[in-house]
């Protein structure tokens, strides 16, 4: 019998950025309110795996770390195609940071018996610090591909290009390996009504972090947000209208003239 | 207070003379040290200019040449096991925040990418970072060290006054088998252009309804001694214009004296890349497109009248 192939993926469930807003008198945004979806990329990670089963079989777990609303981010995975959903709790998971969130998805790797391919977005839309996917590999010591647009499976190994500034590298890596991806590298599908009921029924696993190895103390953060806070950038604001385009042109030329960048 | 040892590593070696400036900004004070770490194969000019921007010491890895992660943060550890660094600086580009993270996760240390600022408070290391897809500034705290940062480009310092002398130091380093095979190079299209030292920029989005109507922006552009620039859909959906031009979050960052937003919405992704315009133009037919909130001069109409209108005006 031919091994079947192991997917995890993990699924973040983010603060809505689109959705944010700063208190006008500090230009401080409390996050701890803040509404909150599944990351963008990650969905793309979620449908790469699913797509990979599609084609060469075996199982896709999605896994998320987070508090209890960060089911939702699982359900979506789920309605995508996943086969299973991990959450990863505690009292506490507010306050993990980047190193913490690595840990524990290397913890859940460990506990879960491994996983020949882990997709994990490239940057999570909210923190987007590329970190996470990178950290776990490095703890779990197994390669990684970072910035993935395009993969394929060739045996127990991958063809994957890896997408950067100027150039792509295309490398092969042997299972197991982490890859980060980033939006180009599908579009997910939009789950059926019926795909959705379907997720929303089932349970997902959970686990707190001694049911990985670590120890709820050695979770705490080592980068500590002091405060966020959203830069005022003044601009002038100023409406140039006119009877004509030609008109139009014409004020932004005085206008542009009076700032000094045109003759 | 123990004196700072900076470790600024040449992943992107463009970078390193900023991460050297940053790295002397920090550790200022006369015990500090700042060390310029050369990874395998990076040119050997690398080496000047990482003392002209300050570097106290420059090691060169001497090693195999590799792209793999796990040969070069196997590098990078055996540099934080001699060098005993308090603080390692890598650029914030794909390939930096791959080894940052790596290297963080090998070693367990703290880290943090995208940063554009840093600062000690007492031992502390206080870092400005973006936050919210580049919506907000997160200032955040370090206390345990070595710490791993990534800056992002265009983070620097001022050069300080003496550049110190000395020869670069050769270090051998352990192999360690690759993980990764590298199969194949390809150059990207484009890639002549860097948008992000453009002093004008025509940015066009999705207002533009066909690649064929590109050379009405080109035209403009021109007019305005200006390059042209995209957003997200452009470069990486439609394929209209090469990578090198997208702006924004998942782009480049740009900081020019005028920049003329057309046909953009002024998504909080693409803001993040023009947020530092001088003097900003927003033509768009929406009058509730958020790129107004973010203008000086705003125009509402239809860009297939106003362009020709302000090439017209301004090549005259
Ligand atoms: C994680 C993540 C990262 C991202 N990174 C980036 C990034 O780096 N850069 C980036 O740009 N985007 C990025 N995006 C995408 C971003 O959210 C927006 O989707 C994108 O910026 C929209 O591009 P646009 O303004 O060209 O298109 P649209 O939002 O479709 O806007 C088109 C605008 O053109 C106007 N228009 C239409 N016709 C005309 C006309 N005839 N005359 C005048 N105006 C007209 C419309 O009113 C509209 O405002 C990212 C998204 C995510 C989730
Ligand atoms: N709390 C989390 N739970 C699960 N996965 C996460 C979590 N945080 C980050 N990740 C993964 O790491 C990726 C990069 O996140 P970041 O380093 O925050 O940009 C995300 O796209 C997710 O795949």
């Amino acid at each position: 019998m031919a091994e079947t192939l192991r997917i995890g993926v993990a699924v973040k469930h983010g603060v809505d950025v689109t959705l944010t807003r700063a208190d006008r008198a500090t230009g401080r945004v409390d996050l701890a309110g803040a509404p909150r979806k599944t990351s963008d990329f990650d969905k793309n990670a979620v449908e790469e795996a699913v797509r990979l089963r599609e084609k060469h079989g075996g199982t896709v777990t999605a896994i998320t770390v987070g508090g209890p609303a960060a089911r939702e981010a699982l359900r979506e995975a789920l309605a995508i195609g996943a086969d299973e959903a991990v959450l990863v709790t505690a009292e506490s998971w507010s306050t993990w940071d980047t190193r913490a969130v690595a840990r524990l998805l290397a913890g859940a790797y460990r506990t879960l018996g491994g996983f020949d391919l882990f997709l994990v977005g490239e940057g999570s839309t909210d923190h987007f610090g590329g970190l996470v996917g990178p950290r776990m590999a490095g703890e779990l010591g197994i390669a990684e591909v970072a910035s993935v647009r395009k993969v394929t499976i060739e045996g127990r190994a991958v063809l994957a290009e890896k997408d950067l500034e100027k150039e792509v590298e295309v490398v092969r890596a042997k299972f197991p390996v982490v890859l980060t991806v980033g939006q180009e590298i599908n579009t997910p599908r939009l789950p059926t009504f019926m795909a959705n009921l379907k997720a929303s029924k089932k349970e997902a696993k959970v686990l707190a972090p001694p049911d990985v190895g670590l120890a709820p103390d050695s979770l705490a953060p080592v980068v500590v947000v002091e405060k966020v806070a959203v830069p005022e950038i003044p601009r002038k604001q100023v409406a140039l209208a006119g009877a004509s385009a030609e008109e139009i042109a014409k004020g932004l030329r005085e206008a542009l003239r009076a700032e000094g960048l045109v003759p | 207070m123990s004196p700072e040892r900076i470790v600024a590593v040449s992943e992107e070696p463009a970078l390193l003379p900023d991460l050297v400036r940053v790295g002397r900004s920090v550790g200022a004070d006369p015990s500090d040290r700042v060390v310029a770490v050369l990874l395998p194969g990076v040119p050997g000019d690398a080496a000047d200019r990482a003392r002209a921007a300050g570097a106290h010491e420059v090691h060169r890895l001497v090693a195999p040449a590799s792209t793999d992660p796990h040969v070069l943060t196997s590098a990078l550890e055996e540099v934080v096991r001699t060098l005993a660094p308090t603080l390692i600086l890598v650029g914030s580009t794909k390939r930096g925040r791959e080894l940052a993270g790596r290297l963080a996760g090998r070693l367990d240390l703290p880290a943090a990418s995208g940063v554009t600022a840093l600062r000690t408070e007492g031992g502390a290391l206080l870092l400005d970072r973006e936050a919210l897809s580049g919506n907000a500034v997160a200032t955040e705290r370090i206390e345990r060290r070595p710490a791993v940062l990534a800056l992002l480009p265009g983070t620097t310092a001022p050069s300080p006054s003496v550049a110190p002398p000395g020869p670069a130091e050769d270090r051998t380093v352990a192999p360690v088998p690759p993980l990764t095979e590298t199969v194949e190079v390809r150059a990207k299209a484009g890639g002549q252009l860097e948008i992000e030292k453009a002093d004008r920029i025509v940015t066009i989005g999705r207002g533009l309804r066909k690649k064929e109507d590109l050379p009405l922006i080109e035209a403009l552009a021109r007019a305005l001694g200006a390059e042209v620039g995209c957003t997200r859909p452009l470069a990486a959906d439609a394929g209209w214009l090469s990578d090198d031009h997208w702006i924004g979050l998942t782009g480049h960052r740009v900081h020019p004296k005028l920049y003329v937003a057309v046909g953009v919405s002024g998504a909080v992704q693409h803001q993040v890349g023009m947020r530092s315009a001088q003097v900003v133009v927003a033509v768009n037919k929406d009058p509730n497109a958020p790129i107004f909130a973010q203008a000086d001069y705003r125009i509402v109409g239809d860009l297939y009248q106003i362009v020709p209108a302000l090439t017209k005006v301004f090549s005259t």
